[in-house]
């Protein structure tokens, strides 16, 4: 009846074919292609990032050393910034129309993109803020944050503490290849000091937050939240007093003092002269001030001379280590005399050496000469070549158990070494790498000037401050270390809690402390002296060709129990007894009997009023 | 009478009323939660869009219930004055404010109704009368003049407005007519017309080069050459492999088929570069993947399948969406020509294929229905539902899931929109009114 009938198969056909390939194309966007499911995501999720607080630095009191201060950052995103008036702008902001332009194009540049917020101003203060908020509003793209920054309220201890600074580029891109992959690009990290220490565990662990967001951005629902977790607070063994006092001491000079307990190892005071306030480099004007500390600045403050400066001589303070090395080899015994003979090395006109104490006490240069000749060429090869070779592996090996020519594993970046020469430093180092002696080719009679501390011999403060522990200890040492404890019910590092042995036996350092006792009582070092305390010290006198010789003291105090081993240099201070002598007495005294002596102050105003060396000096 | 309207209830095809109860029910459903807002959960808050969808369904199927007492012979005569009354109220809604930028919306207190909606069903009925008409023949000129004027006269208005979308669903009616007995070739020819077209537009999108022979030219130019190749091998195929008695005879038409074909590919690029503006071009690169682009013009298709994909298998469950509902808007229009995202979100591969089984079952349902009636009234009322119902789904989720242009076309008894519910509602209730009444037409 009807011819077309059979086409509603057609319509119903091409109906099942639309819904076929829907059917098809839906399996693939729902269950087997996955890309729409993260596009979906990229949608929805928003992550947000909860910064951990870093954690605070203490001294050994609980005194803050570091501090955080809330900052405000002005933000600009380049691809907002439309019908501003620049002009105005400037002026809030007291800055010229090519800095506004510069900045502008920093923050759409790089790493920064322009639709994305970037600094503009750093770091500004409570008080600057709140000038400018008023009138952020009215320019379109600028926005604010807030934020900590690191604050230094006693303004002291800078190249212990160091400083915080945004992540650098080399910095990130090393971590995300080979590092935890923890950082983000804006993240700030320790650079230097305690703070690149103890980075991980000042930082505490970021957390996280997931919400669902609508689409204007506006997080709607909390999926998930991991909260942050503290960094945990640093307690230093650092005394925030003494420390401020021998950074007053060191001014307008350059050197370096370590103060140590010798029964902990912990370090009191670490100071490197000339100094700087530590509030410099952190904050806006971080680039101009590292910029003029590091390049402007002749004295180089950057450097932290008490560890890095590894090259120093030891001078007579060495002869302290060569007489304990003697007697415990059994080259010499405590009342074994030489003739202070000054054919051999010069000396100057003092009483017969006639033991170990005496020749301490003087200093003799003739007799420790002998000391060390016995030491290196002790007679058990034919060959006087071989025989020093042998010796003084021997003495390498002893002199290196007082920490000296070792790198000391203190909590503080850039520990230097030093050197203690070996038979292979001879060999093939000296006095050239290019042109060495050669095997066999040297004997005592080539490195005798080690045996009065100078020759080859290097060392740095911090290793001649724990020489000095060693000695109040009696032949050991803890590595000297500047945290206590790392969070409030915490504990130091294990390794800070180990007892170092010297090779020398305890009982060979009774006549060393005594001819220290003497050395200050009545001989080189008598500037050393503090009323009602017995102060056991050496001078040192590091010879220098350019200027004036370097002023060294080592000492310890009091002689029985001592509290405190220190170090002191003053470079081109002339001879140890002067400056050096002086500035340890005043931090044994001010650290002991807290309040100075009549005696004290006088000296405290001779050393504040000496300027050895300012930065305004011809001195290259 | 109560008698009388049992004896019709009783009557209606229940397999049809079911499934159109079935789409109903999942469509409120999901207006409900693509526009469900926390701040203010009543279901019956007119202010929200789900409670006016609501009451919106309820007058369908009040009027709906109405439908079913008429007489079928009164909507039979009242055909072309339904017609006419819709046709005028197109007119008089031009000179209706403009509610984002179309005068498409009659504003009676807190409702809008917009009389395109109605057109569907009353050209529907208009075109059912006409070619049902004893004496009328789909192969006379004079029929398709008066049928292309049938549908041209609302069009025209409805482009007026402008709503190209509503126009474009008038194209539907080409399967009635196909049904009725318009030639295949007509059907074939606007298919391979559409083919060629998009082929054309594509090859001129993507801007691809072809290298043969270090002889560089655009693909553009290629195709054509291939149209040429391959009506000549058709020719040739159709002259020595297929039946004898037709060669000589498509030699014109092949050549003429080859021309139109050139014509047309020429054409588009012509409008390529001529007529469309960036807008339309960057529309066409998204909508063949050589754009992802998620902010510009592609944003909403990207955003819709996003949430489409996000469903996964089994989806994130009821009231769990979190791309297509008011809470996070991220897929814009979701309770309207994006609908179906909130659906296929929360209910995954298996809510959305099931929903497109479903829609398909209820057209085919509407076809076997159609195809057994003895009036010719009712049977071309029903394909016109059909194609209409067919029209809408088919372009709605091909947008939706990114296989065409974003065309704003709703998706039926999903999207929201009073009118609509009520013309599609009506249409479906004159058609199972009209079939329950097939065996007393016989009698
Ligand atoms: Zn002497």
């Amino acid at each position: 009846m009807d011819a077309f009938q059979h086409r509603r198969w057609i319509i119903i056909l091409t109906m099942l074919i639309v819904t076929l390939v829907f059917g098809v194309r839906l399996l693939y966007i729902q269950v087997l292609n996955n890309d729409w499911k993260n596009r979906a995501e990229q949608i929805t999720h928003h992550k947000v990032t909860i910064h951990p607080a870093r954690g605070l630095l203490y001294d050994r009191n609980g005194e803050l050393l570091v501090a955080v201060n809330q900052v405000y950052d002005i933000l600009v995103t380049p691809k907002d910034v439309k019908d501003i008036d620049t002009a105005q702008l400037c002026s809030l902001f007291g800055i010229s129309k090519t800095e506004f332009l510069q900045k502008i194009e920093y923050a759409s540049t790089g790493y920064n993109v322009s639709y994305k917020a970037s600094t503009f101003i750093e770091s500004m203060s409570k008080e600057e803020y709140s000038r400018v908020v008023p009138y952020l509003n009215s320019f379109n793209g600028f926005d604010s944050k807030r934020r900590t920054n690191r604050g230094y309220p006693s303004g002291i201890a800078a190249h212990v503490l160091g400083y915080v600074r945004k992540i650098s580029a080399e910095q990130y891109s090393k971590d995300q290849k080979v590092g935890e992959k923890y950082y983000n690009q804006n993240d700030y990290v320790g650079i230097t000091g305690l703070e690149k220490v103890y980075e991980k565990e000042l930082r505490g662990e970021r957390g996280s937050a997931f919400f669902l967001r609508d689409y204007a951005g506006n997080d709607k629902t909390n999926l998930e939240e991991n909260y942050a977790i503290s960094g945990q607070n640093l307690y230093t063994s650092i005394d925030i007093n003494l420390q401020a006092y021998g950074e007053r001491l060191m001014k307008n000079k350059l050197g370096s003092i370590v103060a140590i307990e010798p029964s902990t190892g912990e370090i009191l005071s670490l100071i490197s002269a000339p100094s700087f306030d530590p509030n410099k480099l952190s904050g806006r004007e971080f680039s101009e001030n590292y910029k003029e500390l590091l390049n402007n600045d002749t004295l180089k403050p950057i450097i932290n001379r008490p560890i890095y400066n590894a090259n120093y001589r030891p001078g007579s303070i060495f002869k302290l280590v060569q007489a304990l090395i003697a007697m415990q080899e059994g080259v010499i015994m405590q009342s074994t005399g030489f003739a202070c003979n000054k054919s051999l090395i010069n000396c100057h006109n003092h009483e017969h050496p006639l033991n170990v104490q005496i020749a301490i006490k003087h200093s003799c240069n003739p007799y420790f000469y002998q000391v060390y000749k016995r030491l290196i060429q002790r007679g058990e090869q034919s060959s006087i070549f071989k025989d020093s070779r042998l010796g003084i592996e021997k003495w390498n090996a002893a002199v290196k158990s007082f920490g000296l020519g070792v790198k000391l594993n203190t909590d503080i970046p850039g520990v230097k070494a030093g050197r203690i020469p070996d038979a292979n430093y001879y060999d093939n180092e000296f006095p050239s790498k290019s042109n060495p002696y050669g095997k066999y080719r040297w004997a005592f009679s080539t490195i005798y000037s080690n045996s009065i501390g100078e020759g080859e011999i290097g060392v740095s403060p911090l290793q001649m401050a724990n020489l000095a522990a060693i000695i109040a200890n009696r032949g050991y040492y803890y590595t000297p270390h500047l945290v206590k404890k790392i969070g409030k019910d915490g504990s130091k590092r294990p390794e800070y809690l180990k007892k170092n042995y010297t090779m020398a036996a305890a009982k060979y350092f009774g006549p060393v402390i005594n001819a220290m006792e003497m050395v200050v009582e009545n001989g080189t070092a008598r500037n050393a002296q503090v009323d009602s305390i017995i102060v056991c010290g050496k001078t040192g006198t590091v010879q220098n060709e350019t200027f004036n010789d370097h002023s060294v003291f080592i000492a310890f105090a009091p002689k029985e129990n001592p509290q405190i081993a220190i170090a002191v240099y003053v470079e081109y201070g002339t001879w140890g007894g002067i400056w050096a002598a002086k500035i340890a007495s005043l931090m044994i005294e001010k650290y002991l009997a807290k309040e100075l002596s009549e005696n004290g102050k006088n000296k405290e105003k001779q050393v504040l009023d000496a300027i050895i060396l300012d930065k305004h000096s011809d001195f290259k | 009478m109560e008698n009388r309207t049992k004896n019709i209830i009783g009557k209606v095809d229940v397999p049809l009323l079911v499934l159109f109860l079935a789409l109903v029910i999942a469509g409120l459903l999901t207006v409900y939660s693509a526009s469900y807002s926390e701040e203010s959960p009543q279901i019956y808050s007119l202010d929200k869009a789900y409670g006016k969808q609501l009451v919106w369904i309820i007058i369908s199927l009040l009027i709906g219930v109405l439908i079913l007492t008429l007489e079928g012979s009164f909507i039979r005569n009242s055909a072309y004055i339904v017609y006419g009354v819709v046709t005028i109220m197109l007119l008089i809604v031009l000179f209706m404010p403009a509610i984002k930028g179309a005068h498409s919306w009659f504003k009676i207190g807190g409702f809008t109704i917009q009389p395109s909606e109605f057109a569907k069903f009353a050209t529907s009925l208009a075109i059912a009368h006409f070619l049902s008409t004893t004496g009328v023949k789909i192969q006379e000129t004079k029929t398709k003049l008066i049928v292309f004027f049938l549908i041209a006269v609302p069009g025209f208005f409805i482009l007026q407005q402008p709503d190209p979308g509503t126009l474009l669903v008038f194209f539907s009616f080409i399967f009635v007519m196909y049904r009725e007995g318009l030639s295949g070739n007509i059907l074939l020819g606007m298919f391979f017309a559409l083919i060629i077209g998009v082929m054309a537009i594509f090859f001129k999108a993507s801007e691809a080069n072809v290298n043969i022979f270090s002889w560089v030219f655009e693909a553009n130019y290629l195709y054509l050459f291939v149209i040429v190749l391959a009506s000549v091998l058709i020719h040739f195929g159709i002259t020595y492999l297929v039946m004898p008695r037709y060669r000589g005879k498509k030699y014109i038409t092949n050549i003429i088929g080859a021309s139109m074909a050139l014509l047309l590919v020429f054409s588009c690029n012509y409008a390529y570069d001529n007529v469309f503006k960036d807008r339309h071009r960057d529309r066409f690169e998204v909508m063949f993947g050589l754009k992802l682009d998620r902010k510009g013009v592609g944003y909403n298709s990207y955003q819709a399948l996003s949430a489409i994909g996000s469903g996964g298998s089994a989806g994130k469950g009821y009231f769990k969406g979190t791309l297509s509902n008011d809470k996070y808007k991220h897929v814009p229009e979701q309770s309207t020509d994006f609908i179906f995202c909130s659906w296929a979100e929360e209910w995954g591969f298996l809510g959305s294929f099931l929903l497109i089984i479903l829609y398909t079952a209820f057209l085919i349902r509407i076809i076997m229905v159609a195809e057994r009636q003895k009036s010719k009234f009712t049977r071309i009322f029903g394909y016109c539902a059909a194609s209409i119902l067919f029209f809408h789904y088919m372009i709605n989720i091909a947008m939706v899931i990114g296989l065409a242009p974003v065309i704003g076309i709703p998706l039926p008894f999903f999207s929201k929109g009073g009118s609509a519910i009520l013309g599609f509602s009506i249409m479906i209730f004159i058609f199972l009114r009209m079939d329950s009444e097939r065996k007393d037409v016989l009698r």
